[in-house]
């Protein structure tokens, strides 16, 4: 049989081996076919595809492991329509790899709590072997990767960006000296924000207000290499902020309002790259949950006075662990907030993770597997949608449209920098902008 | 005995059984000579200590989770496996009598209970087999998850048939049961003299079917579901 | 302004936030032939730095950047 192999299907068949661990043999070897995860998709209620049916995506490279590596499977493949590798199934493996949010809700309701994204993991790794990626997302990496390279090259366009941007900052912190310090050596806190303004400045005005001890990196949080499903390149760009954090000295790396990214740096990153993380990472709700409590800033409770509801990410929340602090936050400066249904960990996936929203070529699919949240959302009447992740935000975005739902999607720190009281020598409101 | 009942429900038994421990023994050996990746999987909110436990427990025995997106599904597969606790069970007073207030319990109750529970297998069973050939459950579908819902019919309707209808005295089960482990499997006089033999063969030779392709089939999952349960609470 | 150059596609990437200046040009180059040049102008900051790293890692060329107020317009030429 081996010989009969090509040499594209020996590596990719090796990457599949070279995968194999404790987790992926149960997760291959245990699923019953049950069904249940069907019902537990966004993706696949709204389309009645069964394409989409969680376990159908990992059914594929279930198949394949019975035709290459399972004794039964090679003995009597047709028991388990055992696949060959071929075209067809590489086409399969695409499909099903790269159109799941990677939510992991069906993970929630799964019997036996299998991870399809685990298994979809190993078909993305098959399918970068074979070169079979989406573009956007390869590029985005590959991107980013350079610039942590030729980060020297970069570092005055970075700067220049940054400086723009402390004019502004002074006027809604009523700070004359309130700054944006990019690289300082000795900082306590490295706040990893998004490539813009509208993920940086807000975070500055807090940080400012609250007098933090704190650096802006000069990396962008978010991850392609992640989504992409490459680890060796999603470790080499997520190297760059520890990199750069070690070199800073900090003791807490804060990463933005950006679901897989503060994953990625919380809890798959060190495993990636082998490595214990000489600080702390904490999502940006962490630090600001403290300045509140800690009273360094002040808000009021009566500024927003529209229906505020929350969208938990899924890369935060279930897949992350921050359920309770971006919610504190914002019961502290909405008078009205209604928790969506179901919430937290059952949350409904929006549609704009897995790196869909960076795919143009989606975005008609997007909108469909969308339907669910856009219900979910328009039943708890509320006119701002706050949810601390920015694919989720572009998501959302799209089916305000779509769905006509006459919502404003916000990030969470937007809302407090809105409801942050700025005082004595503070000038002006923070939130006029 | 007669020569088939001799192969079947004698030698071939012994064989069932050996493949099914040692085919269990080697499916565990295989998972567990594989490194876990040290990547934590598990779902937040993650809880700890006894409730972590109670929690695995519960997922595995109860999965309350599944009832909230299938709920029709979720009575089926619920019921399907509590009457096959409950069967299982009953099968092991076959072995020896159980505490002698249990035993008159149980032998008072064991036609009700017993063919109340082999009823839920059978409509439970049909039930898992109907679903499959309709979409998308079609299409998810495998042989092997036919193959087993049909062989579990097989053994269920056959044991349905012995409980419900045949007028074998339960002594001569466990005598039987008893030869076995002897090692010198024979009928006594009610069964070899019963209509029922043949029936009970057929069982015996569905369930040591059953038995052997068991532990190489996605039915591991009775042991595999409290590890993977483990997995995602941690 | 940048009359030196022909442009073939002009892209208008403002409001938008990052990745997506990136991703709508990497899409969009290729409807241009090898040797045509794509304006685009974005308003996100963060474009000032990720265009040249896009621009490097994909072997395209960018000509000129201009600003003007918010808006940032790069001239980017498709090499292959």
């Amino acid at each position: 049989m081996k010989g009969e192999l090509k040499e594209w299907q020996e590596k990719l068949l090796g990457v599949m081996k070279g995968r194999r661990n404790r987790q992926l043999l149960y997760y291959l070897e245990l699923c019953t076919r049950c069904g249940l995860c069907k019902d537990a998709c966004h993706i696949y209620r709204a389309t009645g595809r069964v394409e989409f049916v969680p376990s159908h995506r990992a059914e594929i490279l279930r198949r394949l492991y019975r035709r290459y590596f399972s004794p039964l499977g090679r003995l009597i493949p047709s028991l388990y329509e055992a696949r060959e590798l071929d075209e067809r199934a590489l086409e399969d493996l695409y499909e099903a790899a790269y159109t799941c949010t990677g939510c992991r809700r069906c993970m929630v309701y799964c019997p036996f709590g299998i991870d399809i994204t685990w298994l979809l993991g190993v078909e993305k790794a098959m399918l970068v072997a074979a070169g079979k990626v989406p573009e956007e997302l390869a590029m985005l990496t590959d991107a980013a990767i350079e610039k942590g390279n030729s980060i020297d090259l970069y570092r005055d366009l970075l700067q220049e960006q940054i400086k723009g941007l402390e004019p502004e900052l002074r006027e809604r912190t009523g700070m004359p000296g309130a700054s944006i310090p990019i690289g300082r050596k000795g900082a306590r806190v490295l706040y990893v924000a998004l490539a813009g303004a509208h993920s940086i400045l807000p975070a500055a005005i807090i940080f400012n207000l609250a007098g933090e001890d704190w650096t802006l990196s000069m990396f962008e949080s978010s991850n392609y290499g992640y989504f992409l499903g490459d680890t060796e390149k999603a470790a080499r760009v997520a190297e760059r902020i520890v990199s750069e954090a070690k070199a800073l000295g900090v003791e807490e790396v804060v990463i933005t309002e950006c679901g897989h990214a503060y994953r990625v740096m919380k809890h798959l990153d060190e495993v990636w790259s082998k490595q214990k993380f000489p600080f702390r990472v904490s999502s940006i709700f962490e630090p600001f949950a403290r300045y509140l409590k800690e009273g360094r800033i002040k808000v009021d409770p009566d500024r927003i006075a529209e229906r505020v509801t929350y969208h938990d990410p899924c890369q935060l929340g279930r897949n992350g662990g921050i359920f309770e602090e971006p919610r504190a936050i914002i019961r502290a400066i909405a008078r009205d907030f209604r928790e969506m249904n179901p919430n937290r960990e059952k949350n409904w996936c929006c549609g704009g993770g897995g790196g869909l929203v960076a795919q143009p070529d989606l975005e008609e699919f997007r909108a469909v597997t969308g339907r669910l949240k856009a219900e979910q959302i328009a039943a708890t009447g509320a006119k701002i949608v706050a949810t601390p992740c920015e694919n989720c935000r572009l998501q959302l975005d799209l089916l305000n449209q779509r769905y006509h739902l006459g919502i404003q999607v916000s990030a969470v720190t937007d809302l407090l920098v809105q409801a942050a009281v700025v005082e004595k020598g503070q000038k002006k409101a923070a939130a006029l902008g | 005995m007669d020569a088939f009942s001799f192969w079947v429900a004698g030698v071939m038994v012994y064989v069932a059984v050996a493949v099914l421990v040692l085919g269990l023994a080697w499916r565990l050996y295989q998972w567990r000579r594989l490194a876990a990746s040290p990547m934590r999987l598990g779902i937040f909110p993650k809880p700890r200590g006894g409730a972590k436990a109670l929690r695995i427990v519960a997922d595995t025995l109860v999965f309350p989770q599944a009832a909230e997106v299938n709920a029709p599904l979720w009575l089926a597969v619920f019921l399907f496996h509590l009457a096959l606790l409950g069967v299982f069970v009953g099968h092991l007073r076959l072995l020896g009598r159980f505490p002698e207030f249990l035993e008159v319990k149980m032998s008072e109750s064991a036609h009700l209970a017993g063919g109340t529970m082999g009823i839920v297998l059978v409509v439970t069973l049909f039930y898992f087999l109907i679903r499959r050939f309709k979409s998308p459950s079609k299409e998810l579908s495998v042989p092997e998850d036919y193959l087993l819902l049909i062989l579990l019919l097989g053994v269920v309707v056959m044991g349905d048939h012995l409980r419900l209808f045949a007028e074998i005295p339960f002594s001569a089960y466990r005598q039987y049961v008893a030869s076995l482990l002897a090692l010198r499997p024979e009928f006594g006089p009610e069964i070899a003299a019963s209509p029922y033999k043949t029936a009970l063969v057929v069982h015996v030779l569905l369930a040591n079917l059953l038995f052997i392709y068991l532990p190489f089939s996605k039915l591991v999952h009775f042991i595999g579901a409290f590890l993977t349960n483990g997995i995602r609470r941690s | 302004m940048a009359d030196e150059f022909k442009v073939d596609l002009s892209l208008d990437l403002r409001g938008l936030a990052c990745p997506l200046p990136v991703v709508r040009v990497g899409k969009s180059i290729k409807d241009v032939p090898v040797g045509g040049i794509v304006e685009a102008i974005a308003t996100d900051p963060g474009a000032l730095a990720d265009f040249p790293a896009w621009a490097k890692t994909t072997g395209h060329e960018i000509l000129k950047t201009e600003r003007n107020g918010a808006d940032i317009k790069f001239y980017i030429r498709r090499v292959k």
